[in-house]
């Protein structure tokens, strides 16, 4: 592949919501976001990614980097690929910037999308990414589906994928999508979706395991951090396992568990049912009012008459192992040569 | 193994009495500005005025969590915290008038509103003032120990001064009960805060002086609501400083009379998709938690009001002569 393009997508606001008040959350700031875009150019260019596309915003991620781009020393500085940003004809500063970079970059043939951001900008690009690989890297909150890892390293995975060095159907696995939908709203969660007797979206985050009522999850991890460290304690269901987890949750139930909500935040959660959840399976939510949080962020209000359903599909976006890419490029000497 | 954690409930549904009351507070934040930018326009104002139309959802989720304990210090844009903290929008109109009768007798006018018997520290003239007043009113509550808070309100422009920094340094160095609220209107003048905010995020700077930031959609009242709920009830109970961020967009330019020549068309969009009077009387109406009728009840009374502010105002006397010497630090 003589022309290989791999998109990057990073949110400026990803990592500072709430949850650094109400939690412990750290803040991720712009100027490491910028600096991981560049680690992850240098990594493209040196598997020979001879394009590049960076998505474009306004908290000074992209500023940054044709800033960088600017002051690269020839023979000095790793070379990066030839770098193209997204040109949208607005930005919202709203996560509509990030669906729009993605289905520019899927446009443009990208073969491989690197996201920056926390779960819920994974969600948002995996909703627009198709059939493109995704390669999710946390700079958010939770990151339960973006992996917290070194940019350089997965800049070496995407880039040997997208130049066809190994081939995507070998280290690319699908993951399960949870839909819900209330009334007119319909969302896709990557991780859990949970109902919650909140009053309102509000700020958005969920701190206060009290309001929850249900919880599903499309894998549940046990050394998670989040709502579905909640399951991975009590109904432990691997990420390559195709069906997930159900939970009734009650602060009056009998059985109590301590988990990790957000990072600094251990609070006692009653749980009382846990079930494996079948692909394909609908769920009907029996509560009048309330609020749907997707992967951690309250994002529906509904009302009565406006029943929530939630499902898990097997659909979900097509997500690259960058310990398998990596492996095969060991496997293969990809990263090897002799001494001329 | 019990949960030690206190219960939290800042993002539990308000009662429909709370919910009539910001609403009430940000609809009449909005009518008396639409009307000062009317009036201001009859040539019948003094000075400046800075018009705070867009970002009622602020003040108004900010200090609702206030009481008689707690000081707000304010900017230039100050008539929205003044209506939010209580102080009463007819002796607000007759200041902004220049009338004897005002909140200051006439003489403060729009940028130096001040009712300190409703813990208002003023609107500021000075970019960056507010912060450090309010360094002083959390030390005097922290030594009384009354539980009482102080709330800096400082715009993207007065986040890059020296002394907000240095109030936000001295508010973590001494852990006072102070909340520090950026409010990001984009611009600081004409001056984009993208451009003048090396940070890019105000609240990224938290990190630098040891307390939480965090960033809120400031056209979101209950997104405002619930952080500033939590970053207060932190302060009551000893846990420190906050610097929460809200970000939203001026329906005005940043004085009366500005060309706004540096801005496209972000006013008409938000006034369209994201206004917070619009986006709250949406939610309660459609989750009935307050009926139409009831709001529509509220808007005829704040323009009641207004028009009652306005009418009083015009017909007050100007501060006599004499006047002028009186309430000024130096004695003649």
């Amino acid at each position: 592949m003589a022309d290989a393009l791999v998109g990057i997508v990073a949110n400026p606001l990803s990592g500072r919501d709430v949850r650094r008040l109400v939690a412990r959350a750290s803040v991720f700031p712009t100027a490491e976001k910028a600096n991981m875009v560049q680690r992850l150019l240098s990594a493209f260019a040196s598997v020979g990614v001879q394009r590049a596309m960076v998505s474009t915003d306004l908290g000074g991620i992209s500023a940054e980097v044709l800033r960088a781009q600017r002051r690269l020393r020839p023979g000095r500085d790793a070379p990066w690929p030839e770098v193209e940003f997204c040109e949208p004809d607005r930005l919202t500063e709203t996560a509509a910037d990030t669906t729009s970079a993605v289905e520019a970059m899927v446009a443009a043939g990208a073969a491989v999308i690197v996201c920056l951001g926390g779960d819920g900008t994974a969600r948002v690009a995996a909703q627009a990414c198709g059939q493109v690989p995704l390669l999710a890297l946390s700079t958010g909150t939770n990151n339960v589906f973006p992996e917290l890892r070194e940019a350089t390293v997965a800049g070496l995975a995407a880039g040997l994928v997208a130049t066809g060095a190994v081939a995507a159907d070998e280290v690319a696995r699908p993951a399960g999508l949870l839909q819900v939908r209330a009334g007119e709203r319909s969302e896709p969660a990557l991780v859990d979706v949970a109902i919650s007797r909140a009053g309102q979206v509000g700020s958005k985050a969920v701190w206060d395991p009290a309001e929850l009522v249900e919880l599903f999850c499309t894998f549940a991890e046990p050394d998670a951090v989040g709502l579905s460290s909640v399951a991975g304690l009590v109904h432990p269901s691997p990420r390559d396992r195709p069906g997930g987890v159900a939970l009734r949750l009650d602060p009056q139930a009998q059985q109590v568990v301590r988990a990790p909500l957000a990072p600094g935040l251990l609070r006692e959660v009653g749980v009382s049912s846990a079930r494996e959840l079948g692909v394909g399976e609908l769920v009907e939510i029996d509560l009048p009012r309330g609020v749907i949080a997707v992967d951690g962020e309250r994002e529906i209000e509904f009302g009565p008459g406006q029943r929530p359903q939630v499902q898990l599909r097997s659909d979900g976006p097509r997500c690259l192992d960058v310990r398998a890419v990596l492996t095969r490029a060991a496997d293969g000497g990809l990263l090897q040569r002799p001494r001329e | 193994m019990t949960d030690t954690m206190p219960q939290q409930r800042a993002t539990a549904a308000l009662e429909r009495s709370a919910l009539v009351q910001a609403y009430r507070t940000m609809r009449t934040i909005r009518a008396f500005e639409d009307r000062v930018h009317d009036e201001f326009a009859t040539g019948d104002i003094p000075g400046f005025v800075h018009l705070y139309a867009g970002e009622e959802a602020s003040a108004t989720g900010v200090c609702m969590h206030l009481d008689d304990r707690d000081a707000i210090a304010s900017t230039h844009r100050g008539h929205g915290h003044c209506i939010a903290k209580g102080v009463d929008p007819r002796t607000m109109m007759a200041e902004i008038f220049g009338r004897a009768t005002g909140t200051c007798k006439g003489k403060g006018g729009s940028m130096h509103i001040a009712d300190l018997s409703k813990g208002m520290l003023g609107a500021n003239g000075i970019v960056g003032g507010g912060p450090p007043l309010i360094c002083g009113t959390a030390l005097a509550a922290k030594q009384a120990g009354d539980g009482g808070v102080g709330v800096a309100f400082f715009g993207d422009g007065a986040s890059n001064q020296g002394t907000t920094l240095e109030a936000m340094n001295l508010a973590s160095v001494w852990n006072l009960p102070a909340l520090f609220v950026a409010e990001n209107n984009g611009y600081a003048e004409a001056t984009a805060a993208g451009w003048s905010v090396a940070a890019d995020n105000i609240a990224d700077r938290a990190a630098g002086f040891g307390m939480p930031g965090v960033i809120v959609d400031g056209f979101d009242f209950f997104a405002v609501h619930e952080a500033a709920g939590e970053a207060i009830a932190r302060a009551r109970e000893g846990g420190g400083p906050t610097l929460l961020e809200v970000k939203f967009t001026r329906y005005y330019g940043h004085f009366e009379g500005d060309g706004q020549a540096y801005r496209a068309d972000e006013v008409a969009e938000a006034k369209r998709s994201t206004d917070c009077l619009l986006r709250f009387r949406e939610h309660v109406t459609a989750t009935g938690r307050v009926p139409e009728s009831e709001l529509d009840d509220v808007d005829a009374a704040v323009t009641a009001l207004i028009d009652e502010s306005v009418t009083q105002a015009r017909q007050a006397p100007k501060p006599a002569a004499d006047q002028l010497t009186t309430d000024v630090y130096v004695s003649y």
